[in-house]
């Protein structure tokens, strides 16, 4: 995979000039970079502002949220040195995985798994990734893990990629974007989160309404909180992991809990990611 | 043409006014709406200008990329930010002209071909489709002078058609309005305004069949108006006729009564022409009524004076006979004109040459007619010199009767020619007056009255009056 190998020499780039034109950035101010990716609904202002002030009060640093239109874009910066700690899809962690550590893993319904979705138009009537031949689909993003690996994974499985498979595949950078595409008709189908896919059913029914899922994957590793494997034990690592894990404990924490749908954080194993890295595996061998 | 003509003018002006009004609007209104529709579809092209501006700057890099995704994000969201342009559909093409998106994936769907497009498609103004109710743009989308791509735009064109209908309603409603309002107060002042000459119409209709009349005062507006000047030159003209047809009847009065006054002397002087015979008649009986033949003779003296004094009382009263009863002329009424003119042939020793003979009565009015020879007989006798000649000539022609009285006196004076052609008015100096009544009458009767030169040397007048014409000779016929 091309693009699993450009971030590495960006990361390269840019941690060189983080090094040298922005030396002391993060020290120096001592404020906690935390970096967000569109794995949940990063559109929600609420949710940005109370995670905020629920990490500067549990931290005791002031938190500066990052966030960006690609996964990529964060990957890079965490993985330079840029970012303390980010939440990234599995995908990107499994890849990078020799320079990440895990901070925790979130736990949905109890466990800290997800799903992938196909998803199609309500009422077409298919029942299978084989179905969706010659389809416009509608990926979320190269680097996500329920909105590309896992259905390339499967495709690669069935010997096929996804280029030649699909008339045509489309990214539109973040989960919501491939159900309003299918929504909208413009991609006859589409990969995506199922985790966002029913927090949207409960906020945005009207959103999913005009979608139907067409089969659910195998449950997945959720996407975890990683930090460069350099600050893996730096004392604003471990004061955010505490913030985590404590979450629930106040009603700031739950609050921001709250709007994630989310039950906590948990302590994560790094063993928990081979299916990603299995899936990846395929999915290179086939490239 | 000819049948407008024939309305009356408070309806023909109301309805020009109406026709004017309505061609006027009508003017207006295209004006109007051209107008409307120019700045409307400026305000259209300006809107979607903007619209396409807009897309197109924000559009390039993605349509460069060949990403249908962010177009169609971009297009989602414009729809939201231009709702005042009201973009119906949104189309992006790439550069072989092929759907990158669209605002409606499934009409059109990515890689499709791209829709036919009005063929009068500008690049930098809208086209109005009124019959779909749209407007249509296109742009195209240039990077350092390649295409790229293009967008297509369709633009709900219903409002401002809309618009466009209910001010043609308006004006429709509107010009209606004043057109039938003009033409209702066009109506009511045009018959304001024809009043006073249908009334002035009235009085000179009325004038045709009897006294002409003229226009109360109370009717008659200021002297300054020119309705004013114009009853007022009426009513002069109607007090001139007036007066005119009251001299003549005064004339005519005093002819009767000067023509009488000759026949009473006339007649005194024919009753006292025998009367000096009857006395001596009387004188003769007295002294000598003892002897027959004497007696028989002054009695026979007396019974024949005495009839031809009857026959001229007879005569006098059937002429002067105020409780007169209709009856047709008959012989007896030409001879009794013999008796009644008989002073004055005496008295000139003129030649009284009567021709003619009326085998029949003739259904006219005896005492009118008897009056009208009697006139003419008089009035040649008066002309004719002392011996001179006088002939009458009577009979029927056809269905007229006619009657011939000549003279030989010096003829009619030109005036008197001129006055009977209606050429003059007759005055005293000028005399004639008595021909001009007798003129009258006769055309009263319905006949005509010619004068010429007779061969005796004077005039010749010629009286023709047809016979059993209208009710009044019926009547006559019948009385008789």
């Amino acid at each position: 995979m091309d693009n699993l190998l450009r971030p590495s020499r960006r990361a390269v780039v840019l941690g060189l000039a983080a090094a040298t034109a922005r030396p002391a950035t993060a020290a120096a101010v001592s404020v906690l970079r935390f970096g967000l990716t569109p794995v949940f609904l990063s559109s929600d202002l609420d949710l940005l502002a109370n995670l905020q002030t629920y990490l500067e009060a549990t931290t005791g640093y002031p938190v500066e949220l990052v966030t960006r239109r690609t996964y990529q874009e964060i990957t890079t910066l965490l993985v330079s040195g840029e970012l303390d700690a980010a939440w990234i899809c599995g995908y990107p962690y499994v890849a990078f995985r020799d320079r990440l550590s895990l901070v925790a893993v979130p736990v949905w319904r109890g466990r800290p798994l997800y799903q992938s979705y196909l998803l199609s138009a309500a009422g077409r009537g298919v029942r299978s990734l084989a179905d969706l031949e010659g389809d416009v689909h509608a990926f979320s993003d190269p680097d996500s893990n329920s909105g590309f690996l896992v259905t390339a994974a499967e495709l690669a499985e069935m010997d096929e990629r996804p280029e030649t498979f699909f008339e045509r595949t489309l990214f539109t950078y973040s989960h919501r974007n491939v159900v309003r595409a299918v929504a909208s008709g413009l991609a006859a189908s589409g990969s995506v989160d199922g985790y966002v896919y029913e927090v949207l059913k409960e906020v945005s029914p009207d959103l999913i309404a005009p979608t139907e899922i067409v089969r659910a994957s195998d449950w997945k590793p959720f996407p975890p909180i990683a930090c460069p494997r350099a600050y893996e034990a730096s004392a604003k690592t471990e004061a955010l992991r505490v913030a985590l894990m404590r979450m629930t404990d106040t009603g700031d924490g739950r609050a921001v809990l709250d709007l994630l749908r989310l039950d906590g954080f948990a302590p994560g194993q790094p063993g928990f990611f081979e299916p990603i890295r299995l899936a990846m595996e395929s999915v290179r061998r086939l490239g | 043409m000819t049948g407008l003509r024939a309305l009356p003018l408070a309806i023909r002006i109301p309805l020009l006014v109406a026709i004017l009004m309505i061609a006027v609007g009508v003017v207006a209104s295209e004006r109007v709406l051209s107008r409307l529709q120019d700045v409307q579809e400026r305000q259209l092209s300006d809107l979607t200008e903007a619209y396409l501006d807009g897309l197109s700057s924000s559009l390039v890099d993605p349509v460069l990329r060949e990403d249908p995704w962010e177009v169609f994000d971009i297009l989602d969201r414009a729809r939201g930010l231009y709702a005042a342009v009201r973009p119906l559909e949104t189309i992006v093409l790439d550069d072989r002209g092929t759907v990158l998106a669209a605002s409606d994936p499934r009409r059109f769907p990515i890689g499709s071909p791209a829709p036919p497009q009005p063929d009068v498609l500008f690049a930098n103004a809208a086209h109005v489709d009124e019959e779909e109710a749209r407007a249509y743009a296109r742009r195209m989308l240039t990077v350092e002078g390649r295409q790229v791509g293009s967008i297509l735009v369709a633009i709900d064109a219903a409002p401002i058609l809309e618009e466009r209908r209910a001010v043609l309603f308006t004006l429709l409603a509107s010009n209606a309005a004043v057109t039938l309002a003009a033409a209702v107060l066009g109506w009511i002042a045009v018959r304001r305004m024809v009043r006073p000459i249908r009334l002035l119409g009235t009085h000179l209709t009325q004038a045709l069949d009897g006294p002409v009349s003229p226009i109360p005062a109370a009717l008659i507006p200021a002297q300054r108006t020119e309705v004013g000047r114009l009853f007022r030159s009426y009513n002069a003209l109607a007090l001139a006729l007036g007066e005119r047809d009251a001299l003549l009847a005064r004339a005519a009065e005093e002819e009767r009564l000067a023509s009488l006054g000759r026949l009473a002397s006339g007649m005194a002087h024919e009753i006292n022409n025998p009367l000096g015979g009857l006395f001596n008649a009387l004188d003769t009986l007295k002294v000598h009524g003892d002897k027959a033949a004497i007696r028989k003779g002054s009695v026979d003296l007396l019974e024949r004076g005495l009839k031809g004094i009857r026959d001229v009382v007879r005569t006098t009263l059937a002429t002067y006979r105020p409780d007169r009863e209709l009856r047709p002329l008959r012989q007896a009424d030409i001879d009794d004109l013999r008796i009644l003119v008989r002073p004055e042939t005496a008295r000139k020793q003129l030649a009284l040459d009567f021709g003619g003979r009326l085998d029949r009565d003739v259904p006219i009015d005896a005492f009118q007619l008897r009056q009208i020879l009697l006139n003419v007989l008089l009035n040649a006798c008066r002309a004719a010199p002392e011996g001179g000649t006088v002939r009458v000539t009577v009979g029927t022609k056809g269905a007229d009767f006619m009657a011939r009285i000549e003279d030989s006196g010096p003829g009619l004076p030109e005036d008197a020619e001129q006055i009977l052609k209606g050429g003059l008015k007759p005055t005293a100096e000028r005399g004639g007056l008595g021909l001009v009544i007798t003129s009258r009458m006769v055309g009263d009767l319905g006949g005509s009255l010619v004068a010429d030169t007779s061969a005796l040397g004077g005039a010749r007048i010629t009286i023709t009056i047809p016979m059993a014409v209208g009710a009044a000779a019926e009547e006559v016929l019948h009385v008789a």
